[in-house]
């Protein structure tokens, strides 16, 4: 495939560019692939070499048409290339350095795709030699970081930033590629975040920081120390970290609208098939064929950065503009105002020098609405692979953010309400919300919403079981803090009750299928758990007294669940089968329900005899709820306020190898050949030289 | 008539104590006399020689009145003497020098002597000295004696300087200005400065010296000066020669060439040396904080920050920049926001800019309304408000600052970052706040220092939740604390414990019951609620949430930032307001008002102190959905209660102040949205854009002298009730007051006029 790729490529090229400058380039190469020291007849031919426009296709062709063994040949030449491209990095030239980065690039790529199999200290015997490859990897690495960090040109710096990440991904596994200890010893770390804190660099090359960031992050980060790991895990300078979460919340955000637009252009397209096909069962269909390609690098720097670094936490409150409605903007962002001598008095810095776009139109939002509004979008199909590793890894972000004294601090600020547009299913017993009518809330009813969203739409025959875990653990962390700090949050509880029971009432009707392939048990006790936390804590956190009336009335209409689920745990629990143990647990958690059930049920069947009405209304019901609470014991039950912490090293370096690997192959395939040898450049430099 | 001239006194202040008593006004006599009648008692003669004569004339008719009142008036007026030397004197015609003497004390010893010398010529020396100010140097001397006595203060000498066409009274008042206090100068900065730009060029001299001689001395000054002068002179012709005497002296301030000389080199010395989490004085983009975990990644870090601009350069930084900076993004913003249509936009860009603002603290800014030298340090983003307006859109703003010894040598605090929150917990640093139950009981630990291990979420979180620590609930009246501590125990002793679902049920309700009464959140109104968060509560969770919080310098100020609005009369209200205040203080007249301090930032911006526990009326009807008197029950309790009576008390005190305000000031445009009512009961009236004849637009014929509404007079207990009468001897009371030191509250706003447009 890639070669066809190249192919095109190759094509495309010998139309546009010059025949001669090529052909020259490519007797070059030719020379160098023969056993003999190019320099020999011609000491200029380095010189000469680098002030030739790159041919990628060809090098890297040339380099993958050989075999191991006779890579080994060529192995002095091919080391001699990589050192003098090494020196050609710090020429002045820009055209110089420009062709050494990109012939870099295809010596790393080519010579990788050759040795698939081989282990990478043979690489890196091929490509420096292991004499040389200390000092030379240090010179590179040096090189790269002075040039991401001058003052010089923008393409440069992408060019740099491009050939990381190409030598950052060129394994499937990242941890294999040996290579990269040399990145690990010479770090570039300052260097990115450098790009990530100034607004004009940080537009142009962002997005590629973030990625080469996220990556290096999880070089062997299991096995060993990780420098890039322990200074993410230190930043403190804001200005950085919000760089990061601006790059980040505008890739989101970008999603988002590709989204949005894609929607409502299928929805028109909708509208018009109904008028000719009558059929609700289509929204279905129609719904799965809107799908943006899911972008988990970004999430993954997203997980990096709220996991590793608790600074960061305070990032995702900070503030910016809807992003979706602007274009990116071009122009520079004005230079700081000058104070009245011309100089510079140490808190210039409180003019706002990012001031914010003013536009009426455009509501402020931050990072966590973003990335609210992202999850909601992926979350609803989890079918395909990358679409489950993107949910999952949403509902661990926030399982972080939910286990955050900070997070949770702003996300229950009544000061701090918001609109959040959570993206809804469309079913065909609701309606779409209006998005206008939505209520300004606190952020957390907006996380309740998205949990609340999840669970009633998830029920399905793939049952994603680590999924719910999460999102249920998620709602637990949240009622932990709110118990906690006596946080009184006016949410509709009711419709986590509701949907919580109706989970419950699915399990149970699935019991056979589901449990073939997961432990039900374990969620089951959750729920129960969430509810124990309600009966038992209510007075703590409830905002009123007749939402823990409520809740008694909801516990009580569906109390044929909890029924059911006890005598189904009982049966097991008795039967001395695998699912003993779990099953018990779930019973005993489920004695404060059962007392309520067995209290109130007789009181409201003696009320409904006494008054003669063989319905009661739910007033009805409440005033016997509340006429009969005295009368009521419950037992306490112990931890519902514990939870486990997140670790990431114990239960998920599984998922995160995978899903590193599969974002490697994806940014690898992405950086295309038309991304390393623009035009664009030759065409910036031509006009400098 | 040797004594005349002295003890003219005493009946003129007999007059004004009887009346201050609540008897009818005097004579003719008495009520011109009135008017004049200033706080000293010796030098009054000597200022009004007219009230004088007058006065002589009725001498002997008061003579009775004058054993009891005089005794009376110097327990009064007080002015610093013992009171049976005068009482001694009181028979024999002695009695004026007695009164004189006890005056002068220190400087006058020999001022007194001097009198004794010239008795007899006094007041009519004294008259011409007013009336002609000609080269006479006897009259000249009586001026100077005055000058130099004690009793002549601020009031008089900007009246002097005002009236007075003499060059060399002018200078002197203006050498003489240096002699105040401070604060009593502070006071008529805005007439000074007034004057300054738009009377004659004597005057101008006069005051420079004083105002360049302040200027050096505090920041704050300098500042205030600026600012007003940029104002006051907006309504001028851009050329006139006056205009650009303001404008030159403005550029001087802000030039900065009036820095202090002693802190020239000061500061280098202290940088070296960080004390206690304090940077070196300035701010650097990479600030000093715990450098001892950070070196490794900084230290490449910082090789790099030295190109960027922004790292200040060795020099001395301009004074007064960075709190114009301030100033100048905090209008910015307001101008920003008023271009939103709606409240919630408003609200939430407010937030979100303030965010961006709160990166650039700490910093060498402060808030002038406060009373206090101070950095700020952080704007509680999430806590600023946008407040009730038709098209501009003031808002109130809370800043957390770190009080300081003296701004100008003190470092500016170090940056400690957003979620840093110490653990507000420890007994040092939250003594004893008010408990509610909706305590936000955050046990917000110390974030560890930055642990570098990859798994950054340390597992010894989760032992400190499982130690969950329930002492933190003790203090509160329910039994929730005991209940945690169950949820623990239990761990051990495998014992089941029972609850009653009753009793769950219950502590709800209680909870709930317990909690002040708060308002509800409106979008459209979202002032109403921060309002009425009482101060002390809102205080105690800011400074919770606040990474500075565990300072013990840490303070918590209101700002109201308005832009588009023309302060100056605002100003001119608190002015008139403040002195009706000492008025009414010195003539001990129980009338309450509350004068909100005042920034003119510009002809068409400013701040406002904001009046704190307090919420306009409308809101409280709008959302309590009350009548006031029903209001005053729920919130004070029932109408016997001590409490409910003292809010009664305070209201109807609060009242009778501001009707007499309204009244005197002709302050219109008077709605409940305008009037405040406060947590003790007092209303509070704010905004005095229309005073002194200007009216809104369309309602020129707003002819009622003052709001008194009958939800009013409910409150103070009906028309028949006692209280209203209490109002209205209290109105009585403070009018006379008022009157008898005229002069005092007219010469602030007579200065004014100049040059203005005021009405």
């Amino acid at each position: 495939m890639a070669q066809t790729e190249k192919k095109g490529g190759l094509l495309r090229k010998s139309s546009t560019s010059k025949k001669p400058l090529k052909e020259k380039v490519v007797l070059m190469y030719d020379e160098i692939f023969t056993t003999e020291d190019p320099s020999k007849c011609n000491p200029r031919f380095w010189e000469e070499l680098f002030l030739m426009k790159v041919n990628l296709e060809y090098l890297e062709g040339k380099l993958e048409a050989l075999d191991g063994e006779e890579l080994m040949k060529i192995k002095d030449n091919i080391n001699c290339l990589f050192q003098h491209c090494i020196q050609a990095l710090g020429e002045e030239h820009p055209i110089r350095v420009v062709n050494a980065l990109q012939t870099l690039c295809a010596l790393i790529r080519g010579v990788h795709q050759k040795n698939k199999s081989t282990s990478g200290f043979d690489i890196i015997n091929m490509l420096v030699g292991f004499d040389k490859a200390e000092l030379c990897m240090k010179n590179l690495m040096e090189s790269l970081d002075s040039l991401l960090c001058a003052e010089g040109s923008e393409s440069l710096k992408s060019l740099c930033l491009k050939l990381l990440l190409c030598l950052v991904t060129v394994t499937d596994n990242i941890s294999q590629n040996t290579i990269l200890e040399y990145v690990m010893i010479n770090s570039i770390f300052e260097a990115i975040l450098q790009i990530l804190s100034s607004p004009l660099s940080r537009r142009e090359h962002g997005y590629d920081a973030v990625v080469l960031l996220a990556l290096l992050v999880n070089y062997r980060k299991y096995e060993s120390v990780n420098p890039y790991i322990v200074k993410l895990s230190i930043v403190d300078d804001e200005a950085t970290l919000n760089g990061m979460g601006l790059v980040i919340a505008q890739a989101l955000s970008e999603y988002n609208r590709q989204y949005k637009d894609k929607e409502e252009e299928h929805q028109s397209g909708f509208f018009s098939a109904l008028t000719n096909m009558v059929g609700s069962m289509f929204i279905a269909d129609a719904d799965e064929k809107i799908s943006v390609q899911t972008n988990e690098a970004i999430l993954l720097a997203l997980y990096e950065a709220v996991h590793l670094n608790r600074n960061f936490i305070t990032v995702l409150a900070q503030s910016h503009p809807e992003m979706g409605l602007m274009t990116t903007p071009t122009s520079p962002i004005p230079v700081m105002p000058v104070t009245p001598l011309g100089t510079t008095p140490p808190s210039s810095d409180v003019i706002s020098s990012a001031e914010l776009p003013l536009d009426a139109d455009v509501q402020t939002s931050n990072l966590l609405i973003t990335f609210l509004k992202y999850s909601s979008i992926v979350m609803q199909d989890t079918k395909d692979e990358h679409r489950l590793h993107s949910g999952k890894l949403c509902l661990i972000i926030l399982t972080c953010i939910a286990e955050d004294q900070y997070a949770n601090a702003f996300l229950h600020d009544d000061n701090m309400n918001f609109r959040v547009n959570l993206h809804r299913m469309p079913m065909r017993h609701r309606k779409k919300a209006a998005d206008k009518n939505l209520p300004c809330r606190p952020l957390v009813c907006a996380v309740l919403d998205l949990m609340v969203e999840f669970i009633i739409t998830h029920m399905m025959k793939e049952f994603p079981m680590d999924l719910y875990v999460r999102c249920i653990q998620i709602v637990h962390k949240l009622l932990c803090y709110q118990k906690k700090c006596r946080v009184r949050l006016h949410y509709t509880w009711r419709e986590l009750w509701s949907a919580l029971i109706n989970l419950l009432k699915f399990l149970m009707s699935n019991e056979t299928v589901l449990l073939a392939k997961h432990n039900i048990f374990t969620l089951a006790l959750m729920v129960v758990n969430l509810f124990n936390m309600f009966i038992t804590y209510g007075d703590t956190f409830l905002p009123t007294p007749s939402s823990y009336d409520e809740l008694y009335y909801e516990i009580i209409r569906m109390h044929q669940n909890f029924d059911n689920l006890y005598s189904m745990v009982l049966r097991l629990s008795t039967n001395a089968g695998q699912w003993k143990e779990p099953a018990s647990k779930v019973t005993h958690a489920l004695v404060n329900i059962r007392a309520i059930i067995n209290h109130f049920n007789p009181k409201i069947e003696s009320y409904a005899a006494v008054n003669h009405i063989s319905q009661l209304s739910e007033d009805q019901v409440l005033e016997v709820v509340r006429s009969n609470y005295d009368t009521l014991t419950l037992k306490l039950q112990d931890g519902l306020d514990q939870y486990e912490r997140y670790s990431e090293q114990h239960k998920e370096a599984a998922f995160f190898k995978e899903l590193v690997r599969s974002i490697s192959i994806n940014v690898r395939k992405t950086l295309a050949f038309n991304t390393l040898s623009q035009e664009l450049l030759l065409k910036e430099f031509s006009t400098i030289s | 008539t040797t004594a005349m001239g002295d003890s003219v006194v005493d009946p003129a202040r007999g007059t004004g104590l009887e009346q201050a008593a609540g008897s009818t006004p005097q004579g003719n006599g008495g009520t011109t006399s009135l008017s004049v009648i200033t706080e000293g008692v010796g030098e009054l003669a000597v200022i009004d020689p007219e009230v004088a004569q007058k006065a002589c004339e009725e001498v002997l008719e008061k003579v009775k009145l004058m054993h009891g009142v005089s005794s009376d008036s110097l327990s009064k007026v007080g002015a610093g003497s013992e009171a049976p030397r005068p009482a001694a004197a009181l028979s024999n015609g002695e009695l004026g020098q007695g009164c004189e003497i006890k005056c002068l004390d220190d400087p006058a010893a020999v001022a007194s002597r001097i009198q004794e010398e010239g008795e007899e010529s006094k007041a009519n020396t004294v008259r011409s000295a007013r009336k002609r100010q000609k080269d006479n140097s006897g009259k000249q001397s009586w001026l100077l004696r005055l000058f130099e006595s004690k009793l002549f203060d601020i009031s008089m000498a900007i009246s002097y300087l005002y009236n007075s066409k003499e060059p060399g009274v002018q200078a002197y008042i203006g050498n003489r200005l240096f002699c105040f206090r401070n604060e009593d100068v502070d006071f008529y900065l805005p007439q000074l400065l007034n004057m300054y730009i738009h009377m004659d060029e004597d005057v101008g001299d006069a005051i420079k010296p004083y105002i360049v001689h302040r200027c050096r001395q505090s920041i704050n000054f300098s500042l205030q000066c600026a600012l007003l002068l940029g104002a006051y002179s907006s309504d001028m012709h851009i050329s006139t020669q006056r205009h650009s005497r303001g404008t030159k002296l403005r550029k001087l301030i802000l030039s900065d060439e009036l820095k202090p000389a002693y802190r020239k080199r000061e500061l280098p010395s202290l940088s070296p040396a960080p004390d206690m989490g304090l940077s070196p004085s300035k701010r650097t983009h990479q600030r000093s904080k715990s450098d001892a975990t950070v070196t490794i990644s900084l230290s490449s870090n910082l090789k790099r920050t030295a190109s960027n601009p922004k790292v200040e350069s060795e020099e001395e930084p301009v004074r007064l920049a960075p709190e114009r900076e301030f100033i100048k993004s905090l209008i910015a913003i307001g101008k920003r926001l008023a271009t939103l249509p709606t409240k919630e936009q408003k609200t939430q860009r407010l937030i979100s800019e303030l965010s961006l603002l709160n990166h650039k603290l700490p910093a060498r800014a402060w808030l002038p309304t406060a009373g206090f030298d101070h950095h700020v340090v952080r704007v509680p983003h999430t806590q600023a408000v946008v407040l009730n307006s038709k098209d501009k859109a003031p808002y109130l703003i809370y800043v957390e600052v770190l009080e300081c010894e003296n701004f100008d040598t003190a470092n500016v605090p170090a940056r400690i970052p957003e979620n840093r929150i110490r653990s507000t917990r420890s007994a040092e640093n939250l003594p004893e706040c008010g408990i509610t139950a909706e305590q936000r009981a955050g046990s917000f630990s110390t974030v560890p220092n930055y642990d570098n291990d990859d798994e950054a979420w340390s597992v010894d979180d989760i032992v400190e939740l499982q130690v969950e620590l329930p002492e933190i609930h003790t203090n509160s009246c329910d039994n929730i604390s005991q209940f945690s501590v169950d949820s623990i125990t239990s761990q051990e002793s495998r014992e089941p414990v029972f609850i009653a679902a009753g009793d769950i049920r219950r502590r709800l309700s209680e909870q709930l019951a317990h909690t002040p009464t708060s308002f509800r959140r409106d979008p459209e109104d979202p002032s109403a609620v921060a309002l009425k968060e009482p101060w002390q509560e809102k205080v105690r969770r800011i400074r919770e949430g606040s990474p500075y919080g565990h300072l013990p310098s840490w303070r918590l100020l209101s700002v109201i930032v308005k832009c588009g609005d023309d302060l100056r009369q605002e100003l001119l209200a608190f002015q008139v307001l403040k002195q009706l205040q000492s008025i009414w203080e010195q003539e001990r007249v129980p009338l309450w008002i509350k004068p909100y301090k005042i920034l003119v930032i510009s002809a068409d911006s400013g701040m406002i102190e904001p009046v704190v526990n307090a919420v306009s009326i409308h809101q409280i009807k709008k959302q309590s959905l009350l009548s006031l008197l029903d209001y005053f029950l729920q919130e004070h309790g029932n109408y016997n209660t001590e409490s409910f009576l003292t809010a009664q008390r305070n209201f109807v005190q609060s009242c009778a102040g501001y009707c007499l305000v309204c009244y005197l000031l002709q302050v219109k445009d008077r709605h409940n949205g305008n009037i405040l009512l406060d947590a003790d009961g007092h209303i509070i009236h704010i905004d005095f854009g229309f005073i002194l004849s200007s009216s809104p637009r369309n309602l020129g014929f707003e002819t009622s002298a003052f709001k008194l509404t009958t939800e009013f007079v409910d409150v103070m207990g009906g028309l028949d009730g006692d209280m209203f009468n209490y109002y209205k001897m209290l109105m009585l009371q403070g009018l006379i007051a008022a009157r008898k030191h005229m002069d005092k509250v007219v010469q602030i706003v007579e200065i004014m006029q100049q040059g203005s447009q005021l009405p």
